[in-house]
C-alpha cells in the first residue's frame, strides 16, 4: 500500500509552498516560469484527484451514441468524423455529451474559466 | 550575443546604413518569442544618415517555428507594405540573411513601450485613454485594409480559391486530420463555420493576428502594430473578430475590443477611415472562427513539447487552454442550433 499523503496531496502542498514562500523572494523576471509551474502541479493535482472515471464515463457515454465499442480516442475520432458529416445537427444528445466531456477537460486544465458557464447559463444557451 | 555574432552585425549594419562605422554597446534578448527571436540592439553609428545612435530591433527565426509562419524576408516585405499604408509599425530597416547572424533576420527601429496583454489590461495609465486608444486601432487596420491585392512584393501570399472563410474551415481540418488526436468539439465549431460562411466580396490585406499583447503602447497611446508573420489576403472582418474575440480579452470581458475599451470605438474608428461600417452580427461568424482557430494554433504549439521536439513548459501549458477555448465555442455556436 503507498504512502499517505498521495501523489495529489503532495503536490497541493508543493505548489503552497512554490506560491508561498518561494514566488515572493525570486526576481521579477523568474515570476513568469515560477506561476507556470504552479499551473502545472494544480493540473496534474485535479487529473490525479479526477483519476480514470470521468474518462471511463466519457467512453460509455460515446459508445452509448455511437453504437459501437472502442477506445476512447477510437470514438473520439469517429464522433469528430461524424459531426463534420453534419450527422449530429440537430442531436441534444450529442451536444449535451459534447458539452459535459468539455466542461470536464475545463475543469482540469482552468477551473477558473468555468466561472462563466453556470449549469444553468449552459443549459438555456447551449444545450 | 556572441562576439563573432555582434561583430558581422556591426559590419552589416555600418554597410546598410551607409556609416563609416558601427558600435552595438547593448544587445538584450527579448522575452516573449514562442516563434521568433527579438533582439533590442543600441548602437553608436559614425557617419552616413543614420549618424548618432540608432535603437533597432533584430527580429530572427527561432530554432523551431509554426509551419503556417512567414519568413523573415516575407515579414520584413509585409512591414514596409504596411508602413507605406501609413499604418504604426516599426520602420523596417534592413533584411539580413544566415551568413551575418546564423539565421535569417531583419532589423527594424525600436518602438517605445509595452505590449504585454497582462500588463496594458491592469494598468490603466498605459496606452492614455483607452476609448482613444481603441479608436486609433480601428483606423489602423481600416488603412492596412486599404491595400488590395496584387501588390509587388507581396507575391508570396497566396490568393485563396475559396472564401477565406471556408479556406479557414479547410485548413483546420487539414491540420486535425493529420493530427494524432481527435476534437470533437472543434469539429462542431467548424461544422458551423462551414455552414455559416459569409461570401467575401473583395480580399484586403489582413494582419490575423490583430489583438492586445501585439501592439505597443506608452503613456499617451499606441507606438507600433507588431507580429506580422500570419498576414494574409482575407476578409476584413476577420481582423475585427480576433481583435473583439473574448479569448484575447484578457479577463476583462466587458471591455470587448482587447479587453481594453468598447467594440463601439473600435467600430467608429474603422468606419471613420474605411467608410465602412462592421455588423456587429457579420463580426460574430469572425469571432468563432477566431476561438476555432486560435485552439489549432494552441494544438500546434501543445504538439511542439509533446513530440519532443522542443520541450517547454510554456508550450506545454497551451496545449491546456484548448478545453477552454472549445466551451467558447460550443457556447457561441450551440444557441443558433437548438
Amino acid at each position: 500500500m503507498r504512502e499517505c499523503p498521495d501523489g495529489a496531496a503532495l503536490l497541493a502542498i508543493a505548489r503552497e509552498v512554490l506560491r508561498k514562500e518561494l514566488l515572493p523572494l525570486l526576481p521579477g523576471d523568474k515570476a513568469y516560469a515560477a506561476l507556470m509551474v504552479a499551473n502545472a502541479m494544480g493540473i496534474a493535482e485535479r487529473q490525479l484527484r479526477q483519476g480514470e472515471g470521468p474518462q471511463q464515463k466519457e467512453q460509455q457515454a460515446l459508445a452509448a451514441l455511437l453504437q459501437r465499442e472502442g477506445t476512447l480516442a477510437e470514438l473520439n475520432r469517429e464522433f469528430a468524423a461524424r459531426i463534420r458529416q453534419g450527422d449530429f445537427d440537430e442531436d441534444a444528445e450529442a451536444r449535451r455529451l459534447l458539452w459535459e466531456s468539455t466542461v470536464q477537460r475545463v475543469r482540469e486544465s482552468a477551473p477558473k474559466a468555468l466561472a462563466a458557464y453556470s449549469p444553468s447559463a449552459a443549459r438555456h444557451v447551449f444545450v | 550575443m556572441r562576439d563573432d555574432q555582434r561583430h558581422a552585425l556591426e559590419q552589416f549594419l555600418a554597410a546598410r546604413a551607409g556609416a563609416n562605422a558601427v558600435r552595438i554597446h547593448e544587445a538584450r534578448l527579448l522575452s516573449g518569442g514562442a516563434i521568433q527571436e527579438n533582439w533590442a540592439l543600441s548602437a553608436t553609428v559614425t557617419g552616413g544618415l543614420h549618424e548618432g545612435v540608432l535603437e533597432c530591433v533584430l527580429r530572427s527565426d527561432a530554432p523551431s517555428g509554426v509551419a503556417v509562419s512567414h519568413s523573415r524576408a516575407q515579414e520584413f516585405a509585409l512591414l514596409q507594405v504596411a508602413f507605406r499604408a501609413g499604418v504604426t509599425v516599426p520602420e523596417p530597416l534592413w533584411l539580413g540573411d544566415t551568413s551575418v547572424f546564423g539565421r535569417d533576420f531583419f532589423v527594424m527601429r525600436k518602438a517605445k513601450g509595452t505590449a504585454s496583454g497582462h500588463r496594458l489590461v491592469k494598468e490603466p495609465g498605459l496606452g492614455g485613454d483607452r476609448e482613444v486608444l481603441v479608436e486609433r486601432l480601428g483606423e489602423e487596420l481600416a488603412r492596412l485594409h486599404a491595400v488590395r491585392p496584387p501588390v509587388e512584393g507581396l507575391s508570396f501570399l497566396r490568393t485563396p480559391t475559396l472564401s477565406p472563410a471556408l479556406q479557414g474551415v479547410k485548413d483546420s481540418r487539414e491540420f486535425l486530420d493529420g493530427h494524432h488526436t481527435a476534437f470533437p468539439a472543434l469539429e462542431w465549431g467548424l461544422r458551423w463555420l462551414e455552414q455559416h460562411a459569409p461570401a467575401t466580396p473583395e480580399l484586403v490585406l489582413t494582419h490575423r493576428d490583430f489583438r492586445t499583447g501585439n501592439y505597443m503602447v506608452d503613456e499617451t497611446g499606441l507606438t507600433a502594430v507588431l507580429d506580422w508573420e500570419f498576414a494574409a489576403w482575407s476578409d476584413p472582418l476577420e481582423d475585427l473578430g480576433w481583435f473583439c474575440a473574448r479569448c484575447w480579452r484578457f479577463g476583462q470581458f466587458d471591455e470587448e475590443a482587447g479587453g481594453m475599451g468598447s467594440r463601439e470605438a473600435l467600430f467608429r474608428g474603422y468606419e471613420r477611415v474605411s467608410g465602412r461600417r462592421p455588423e456587429r452580427d457579420a463580426v460574430f461568424y469572425w469571432e468563432v472562427l477566431a476561438h476555432v482557430r486560435w485552439a489549432v494554433i494552441a494544438v500546434q504549439q501543445g504538439e511542439r513539447h509533446v513530440s519532443g521536439q522542443e520541450p517547454s513548459l510554456e508550450l506545454a501549458l497551451t496545449a491546456h487552454v484548448v478545453p477552454e477555448l472549445e466551451l467558447e465555442v460550443l457556447r457561441m455556436t450551440g444557441g443558433r442550433h437548438a
